[in-house]
């Protein structure tokens, strides 16, 4: 059968595939990713294309609003090639031009790095050794010369080598003359000579990577182990985005397609080497002086990251496949570092409470305070950490992306373009809205989502059940075919040339996402039996905008009615804390044993959650006692 | 060595809502009717105060009802015709606390009667008895949005009590309510969050609590009773353990859900062993009634003048106070 020919524009890329290939698929072979919250389902209406000319066979039953039907789009899941096509893709369907907002652009951020307590103990490190050349009376073999020498550098007993490493060890002796610089890498208590150069080399360059993968965000720094400082940082998509946008479509993926496994796990790897590529750019430093690889994960993506199948998390009772993973060869899972590198990953808690947190809880030093600690991290999902020096329990909730923008009409990561503030007129309902970057509004952003719950509140155009109150007089207020909507942003102004709005619905997945994340609080707070004002302090992680108004997570109910004072936000603390490590063998061993210390409290066991996962579905709470704070304001 | 028994102690108490306002209060009733106020469980005496007790609303409908059972001519087929005249007999021959006017004629789909009509039948039934009312929709949001403020306009000053707002539909009644000084009834679907959150969201309009009495859905005996049962004591529970918003007073369509079960009308003939339905009817009605008293109903809307009288003798056995106290 003849091959049909799918040309993209306005990007002019043609790709030939078999007659039957959905444009989706398509997109991907040409290198374009299309944003597929859902995976290709059809479900969640983003892959939006318009076929420009060709024949192409349209299935039924996606999820395609009237709107974008009578503009001419179909979704590209949903679309079939039957022959030669000219496909154009409008810019909101690109998952590419995003880029993610890295923390030292975050304004109102604490910036912790955890340090104290932790000496400079890099997890490898290059050591110059001078050894005494073989006799004829004095004959140990080379390796074991160069492993008493070691030993007793490093006061460690064992020792090793890899074979490949093994074979170059003679020549590299003899060319130096005696003298070599090796390269050690010490993770748990073992020592292992990964690279050897003949001579004591001058610069002795070692760094180091630390990577936080995340469900939607990868994000990584390069780190000079000499000194522990960061040379760079960069951040990107998760590309595995493409086959949906939370773990579970993941991990469906993973377990039904027969490649499934595989795809994500080179997704993810090719996610990270583009990275890689970037962070060693600006100082032309060579892939081979990378000797240390650090991953915070949670547990999805770690068994992603490992290429381990991950099809027991979902199914009850959600087991993983390991908690704490053995160290592994970067040549092994082909990340491009110096192939010798070790990459370790941060073990997990359970099934929902991954490597992230335990990092985020290793850099927060909420096991070493005497002060009881509240650690939520907001992310795709919520997790949590409470607890003090003598005890920490966690949990997890199913809050969903909506704080990053997954859900939510015009939602969006935090980035160039993203609306992170919203100031609304009581009387004439006027709106100010800023951006990121200070550009044409794109989209709208966690932190600009929680402002805009609030305001909307405080100025009437929403209830408290969240219902718009449509005898508000305003033309920003109107009526489209899947209900009420605001309008934030007129299409004069908008990037796109479309009007950015909030609609009810919108409204409906925030409500959901907070009401999860104030119920998971409480659970783990009536499971302690701990009253709310025996928190002492309370650390925000998360990447969800640029700051994040503290009162405004407290009027809507995402978070506890606590003096400001408490609260702390720390940005993405799982990043620090692969940092962290990475710099400091005994923080590595902290998080090793973190893992086991920590106790996991199931949520979906018993009925407790969801009672308070209902009444929270109001703003901010059906017990209005909880919130003093906002409800003794008349 | 003296019994004594244990004692639930409570932080709080169900608001006392007054039905009705007499002449000095602004209204034209001869009386008015007082529900809620206690302190305790339904009927614990021994525990606190129940100082009102429950009463029985009969319905009355602004039209002749077309799906009632034959067996309700013999009580009503006179006055059907006729609103005031059938409330009146509800109040002197059987013996109705309070009348509940249902505009069921207002139905786009029943008579589409409009709001001028609605408010005479209204005017009528005051003028033709001295007990207070309650004035109830046709269910339909749209219509009784015009209906009912209209009424509420009309009657400004009676302390009707009217219903029923709902999540999705509390505004326009809720300031009916509050402008023409009337109380107001909050329904919300088997679901405690929500009965709390709309009773949040009409105080915020700043119709005070001891205005508002709730409806938290009921359904007749073998179709869920069990149900509403557990979302009223649910809601009494956590009322006298210091919920506000909890604390109001519950009233139940309980003839309207019964009469519709097959049950209540299905005729001897057709079902041999269940027995005659004249009486099968009206016990079904009076055991659905006396159930729900029990979980903490203060305001029974009944339909068969058999099951008042049984739910009213009933009413009077439980109010007497508790013996084994010195």
């Amino acid at each position: 059968m003849e091959k049909a020919t799918v040309l993209f524009t306005p990007d002019n890329l043609a790709v030939d595939v078999e007659p039957g290939t959905s444009l989706l698929q398509a997109a991907n072979l040409a290198g374009i990713e299309l944003v597929s919250s859902c995976g290709g389902d059809g479900t969640c209406g983003r892959c939006l294309v318009k076929v420009q000319d060709g024949y192409v066979k349209v299935k039924d039953g996606g999820n395609i609003s009237p709107r974008a039907k009578k503009a001419g789009l179909v979704l590209a899941c949903k679309t079939f090639a039957e022959g030669n096509v000219v496909v154009d893709i409008p810019s909101r369907s690109r998952l590419e031009e995003h880029q993610v907002l890295l923390d030292e652009q975050l304004l109102l951020e604490k910036d912790i790095d955890g340090a104290e307590g932790f000496s400079l103990q890099p997890l490898c490190q290059k050591l110059a050794v001078t050894l005494t050349p073989p006799t004829l009376e004095e004959n140990i073999a080379d390796w074991e010369r160069l492993q008493t020498a070691i030993r007793s550098a490093l006061s460690c007993s064992d020792v090793r080598i890899s074979m490949s490493v093994l074979r170059q060890l003679p020549e590299a002796l003899r060319a130096g003359d005696w003298q070599v610089t090796v390269g050690v890498t010490q993770i748990n208590g073992c020592a292992e000579v990964i690279t050897i150069e003949p001579g004591h080399t001058t610069s002795r360059e070692v760094y180091g990577v630390a990577i936080d993968i995340g469900t939607t965000t990868v994000a990584a720094q390069l780190i000079d182990l000499v000194n522990g400082f960061t040379v760079s940082k960069k951040g990107s998509y998760n590309k595995q985005a493409r086959f949906g946008d939370d773990v579970i479509s993941r991990i469906i993926h993973a377990s039904e397609r027969p490649e499934g496994l595989a795809e994500l796990h080179q997704t993810i790897i090719s996610t990270i080497n583009d990275l890689l590529a970037e962070l060693l750019q600006p100082g032309n430093l060579a892939a081979k002086d990378v000797l240390m690889v650090t991953v915070a994960a949670n547990t999805t993506m770690t068994h992603l990251f490992l290429g381990l199948p991950p099809k027991y998390i979902r199914l009850e009772p959600y087991i993983p496949l390991a908690a704490a993973t053995p160290p592994v060869k970067a040549q092994e899972l082909g990340i491009n570092v110096n192939p010798e590198a070790y990459v370790v990953c941060f073990p997990s808690v359970a099934s929902y409470v991954g490597g992230d947190i335990v990092s985020g809880t290793l850099v927060t030093n909420v096991a070493k305070d005497e002060r009881v600690t509240l650690f939520i991290d907001i992310g795709t999902n919520g997790e949590m950490v409470l607890g003090n020096q003598d005890w920490l329990v966690s949990a997890a909730c199913s809050a969903g992306p909506a704080f990053e923008g997954g859900g939510i009409t015009y939602g969006m990561r935090a980035m160039k373009g993203a609306i992170d503030s919203v100031d609304i007129d009581p009387e004439t309902f006027e709106v100010k809205v800023s951006t990121i970057g200070r550009c044409k509004a794109r989209g709208i952003c966690g932190s600009g989502l929680i402002d805009c719950l609030a305001t909307f509140r405080n100025v009437g155009i929403i209830d408290r059940a969240g219902k718009m109150q449509t005898d508000i007089q305003t033309p920003r207020l109107r009526q489209s075919d899947e209900g009420w909507e605001f309008i934030l942003v007129y299409g004069a102004e908008s990037e796109s040339g479309r009007d950015i709005v909030i609609t009810e619905n919108d409204i409906k997945n925030l409500l959901r996402a907070k009401a999860a994340v104030y119920a998971g609080i409480r659970s783990m707070l009536n499971a302690v039996q701990l009253e709310m004002e025996m928190i002492e302090r309370v650390l925000i992680a998360g990447g969800f905008g640029n700051y994040l108004n503290i009162g405004d997570a407290i009027t809507i109910g995402l978070l506890p009615d606590l003096p400001a004072e408490k609260y702390t936000f720390i940005g993405n603390s799982s990043l620090k804390g692969a940092r962290l490590a990475l710099i400091s063998k005994e923080a590595w061993q902290e998080a090793q044993e973190l893992g086991e210390k920590i106790t996991y409290l199931e949520l979906s066991a018993g009925n407790d959650f969801m009672e308070e996962f209902m009444s929270a579905l109001f703003l901010p709470h059906t017990d209005m006692s909880l919130f003093p704070s906002i409800t003794n304001v008349k | 060595m003296a019994f004594s028994a244990m004692k639930e102690r409570y932080r709080n108490k169900i608001n006392e809502v007054v039905l009705g306002a007499t002449k000095e209060e602004g209204g034209t009733r001869g009386y008015t009717v007082t529900v809620g106020g206690e302190s305790a469980l339904p009927f614990l005496h021994f525990e606190g105060e129940i100082p009102n007790r429950p009463i029985v609303a009969l319905e009355v409908w602004d039209v002749a009802p077309t799906d009632w059972h034959e067996s309700f001519t013999t009580y009503f087929g006179d006055v059907f015709d006729n609103p005031a005249q059938w409330a009146k007999k509800c109040v002197e021959e059987y013996g109705a606390d309070v009348i509940a006017v249902r505009l069921k004629g207002a139905d786009p789909d029943v008579a589409d009667a409009s709001p001028e009509d609605c408010v005479k039948v209204v005017k009528d039934i005051l003028a033709a008895v001295s007990c207070p009312l309650i004035v109830l929709g046709c269910g339909k949001a749209e219509k009784d949005n015009q209906v009912l403020p209209a009424v509420a306009e009309a009657a400004a000053g009676e302390n009707l009590l009217i219903g029923s707002a709902e999540q999705e539909n509390y505004k326009s009644l809720a300031a009916a309510c509050m402008v023409h000084k009337h109380s107001l009834i909050a329904s919300s679907p088997i679901d405690i969050n929500i009965c709390k959150q709309l009773n949040i969201l009409i105080t915020e309009m700043n119709l005070p609590a001891e205005r508002i009495v709730i409806d938290p859905t009921t359904a007749a005996l073998g179709y869920g009773l069990e149900y509403g049962y557990s979302i009223m004591e649910r809601a009494r529970i956590g009322a006298l353990q210091g919920d506000k918003m909890l604390a109001m007073p519950i009233l139940g369509n309980v003839g309207h859900e019964v009469w519709r079960a097959k049950e209540a009308n299905i005729s001897a003939e057709d079902m041999p062993g269940w027995g005659e339905q004249p009486s099968r009817g009206f016990l079904w009605e009076a055991t659905t009634a006396t159930a729900l008293l029990q979980a903490g109903m203060n305001i029974v809307v009944m339909r068969h003048p058999a099951a008042v009288a049984l739910v009213k003798q009933n009413i009077t056995e439980l109010m007497k106070p508790t013996s084994f106290e010195e």
